[in-house]
């Protein structure tokens, strides 16, 4: 079985096209009758999932994984226990469970990239969802030290109330791209007038 | 025809030009009989032929072959051929015989769930459904397969590769039924909830002369995902067929109640009605549905909240979608915003939040590319109703079949073109939603 498409897009760090190489590459190998399951790197492609935030396949995939298989893979457990944390929004589980276990070389890379990922995808929420908020709260949600999660949001322009221990968000200016190309103004103009005439 | 033998040597002596095959399939189709009769003993020949280069001949001997009643037993053996064959066949060779293609196709997916290895025919199914397509827009009677084996393989992803192309021509109103309702299974599974009502969307209202399963089995689920997506269960469109309309309701009785509960808004008469049908729910296997349907119950409460206040205490939000404290209605409403369902903000300092409109002004470059795209997409659909509705009016055999008033409306047969101009409409239908909320969005702004 010719593993190197996985292989190179770890390698290469292509995480964002990880699970759909995996996909693909599983279909390939199981229309050729190979018993590829003992061999197959569930664990990489789980994470792949994970990290594509396809927490669906991910579940999809888990429920398809031999029941002794997944007892004889503590990595393969571990990928799914964070995927578990995801889809029951158990924001700060997710960060003990990648602290929680011992990540082989092989995906040591992928895990930590699914972190800081997540990291920032959970401030950004946070960014959105709070006008205040304490600073046990941001240090649960970050999976950080109350210190540092507190130095983490004063970086990013926070301000702190130290007798409240409460946070003050500051909601960044929205940078969307807004100038409009002048031919895309005439196509409207041309469909208004498709549509007068 | 008297030999094997004898067809083998023509199949590989006919094989070349255009002529010759066509030449060769006069001998294949007069020699059917003897294949059928000789279908135990056609394994050895298949070795002699060349898939690719011989794909009519060898495409007649695996159909015989794949009649063979004792094919159970050799289902691995026949698999591996058949993956072998659609790997390499020649498109153009099929598609001279596609009700061949078809059948061996199907017994393959027959011996791959036999076998109990769903996934690996899905591969090859797909690679089979795009050579024997003639567009993307066609519908085979190998989509509704491809999808089961998605299905029982739960690779559900893969199913999305086909049912992301909108299909306009369908030939068996059977396959289209159940395209639409399997899709609508992985969609559901995907929690693609807008993609999954419009599949179960066009089964309900699909022409239909008389009830049937997949129908019935479709509303019960289209249902559940109406109350998910939008918290009611819309009327049918005029559109629907008579027999849909008459009967479906009094076949879903439970999933009509379970909605009317809904309304209401109350957990514990909604948890009591799941209750009373739990049965009915698990048979149905729609359980899983329906506690959806119930965790959607929380969010629908706190969507209705923000249409009515622009501040409310986290204690009030718990109170009023009785929730048990005011930190869990916190992680209900962090939740929402996550998943993009409302805008608003938390404020811990005073235990409030505030409720914001939907901040989209429709004037971001993407969302101009976004709205340009999807105006020329329903300029090219409409294009396309026009012409097809100008066919049918001009096409005799409808004229005669409208104006005849012996046949009621109800029992009409539905003609390839009709369920095509019916397949265009309904995409128009769904498609045009998006720009319907951007006009809605301008107008507000000129008022």
């Amino acid at each position: 079985m010719d593993l190197s498409p996985i292989q190179s897009a770890l390698s290469s760090k292509s995480y964002s096209t990880l699970a759909d190489t995996c996909d693909e590459l599983m279909l390939q190998v199981a229309s050729r009758g190979i018993a590829y399951q003992e061999e197959w790197p569930f664990d990489v492609h789980l994470l792949g999932h994970v990290f594509a935030n396809d927490l669906n396949s991910a579940r999809y995939l888990w429920k398809s994984i031999p029941q002794g298989i997944k007892e004889s893979r503590p990595e393969l457990v571990a990928s799914w226990k964070i995927g578990q944390c995801l889809w029951t929004r158990d924001y700060a589980g997710v960060f003990d469970a990648i602290r929680g276990f011992e990540w082989s070389p092989e995906v040591v890379d992928l895990v930590t990239a699914f972190s800081e990922n997540y990291t920032k995808k959970m401030f950004q929420l946070l960014n959105s969802a709070y006008s205040t908020i304490s600073v046990g709260d941001v240090a649960h949600f970050l999976g950080m030290t109350e210190d540092n999660a507190t130095n983490y949001a004063l970086q990013q322009g926070w301000t702190l109330d130290s007798s409240s221990k409460m946070l003050t968000v500051k909601k960044p200016k929205m940078v969307a791209e807004q100038k409009l190309d002048p031919s895309k103004l005439q196509r409207l103009t041309e469909y208004v007038f498709h549509l007068e005439h | 025809m008297d030999s094997v033998e004898a067809l083998v040597a023509h199949i590989q002596g006919l094989s070349g030009s255009p002529a010759e095959v066509a030449q060769l399939h006069s001998l294949l189709k007069q020699s059917e009989d003897t294949l059928r009769s000789q279908a135990a003993r056609l394994a050895p020949f298949l070795p002699q032929l060349d898939p690719s280069a011989h794909t009519l001949g060898y495409l007649f001997l695996l159909e015989a072959y794949s009649s063979e009643p004792n094919l159970r037993e050799q289902a691995d053996i026949f698999v591996s051929i058949v993956v072998e064959f659609i790997n390499s066949c020649s498109t153009e060779q099929i598609r001279l015989a596609p009700e061949k293609f078809i059948s061996v196709c199907k017994s393959f997916k027959d011996q791959v769930m036999q076998l109990q290895v769903p996934m690996q025919g899905i591969a090859p199914l797909r690679m089979a459904l795009r050579k024997i397509q003639t567009s993307s827009e066609q519908l085979t009677p190998l989509h509704p397969d491809y999808l089961t084996l998605c299905l029982l393989a739960k690779c559900y992803k893969a199913g999305l590769s086909v049912l992301n192309d909108d299909i306009f021509e369908v030939d068996q109103p059977r396959d289209l039924f159940l395209y639409c309702y399997y899709g609508g299974m992985i969609n559901i599974g995907l929690k693609r909830f807008v993609k999954a009502l419009e599949c179960l969307h066009n089964v309900v209202t699909a022409p239909m002369t008389a009830l049937n399963e997949t129908a019935v089995e479709a509303y019960k689920k289209y249902i559940l995902v109406s109350l998910i997506l939008n918290g009611q269960v819309p009327s049918f469109p005029k559109y629907t067929s008579a027999a849909a309309h008459r009967n479906l309701k009094s076949y879903t009785q439970p999933y009509v109640d379970l909605a009317n509960c809904y309304a209401t808004g109350t957990f514990s008469e909604f948890e009591a009605c799941i209750q009373t049908h739990l049965e009915k729910f698990q048979s149905d296997s729609n359980l899983g549905l329906v506690k959806q349907v119930l965790s959607s119950l929380y969010k629908r409460n706190i969507q209705r909240l923000t249409q009515t206040y622009l501040t409310l205490s986290l204690q009030d939000i718990a109170n009023a979608v009785q929730l048990k404290t005011p930190k869990e209605a916190e992680m209900h409403v962090l939740r929402m915003i996550q998943d993009g369902e409302i805008f608003a903000t938390i404020n811990q300092k005073d235990g409030m939040v505030s409720f914001h409109e939907d901040p989209e002004q429709y004037k971001t470059c993407h969302m101009i590319e976004h709205i340009d795209s999807s105006i020329q997409r329903l300029m090219a659909l409409s294009k396309k109703l026009s012409s097809l509705d100008e066919h049918i009016s001009c096409d005799p055999a409808y004229l005669a079949k409208v104006s005849s008033p012996t046949t009621e409306s109800t029992e009409r047969k539905w003609s390839m073109e009709e369920l095509s101009l019916w397949l265009v409409f309904s995409v128009i239908f769904y498609d045009s939603c998006f720009l319907n909320c951007v006009s809605f969005y301008l107008s507000s702004q000129f008022k």
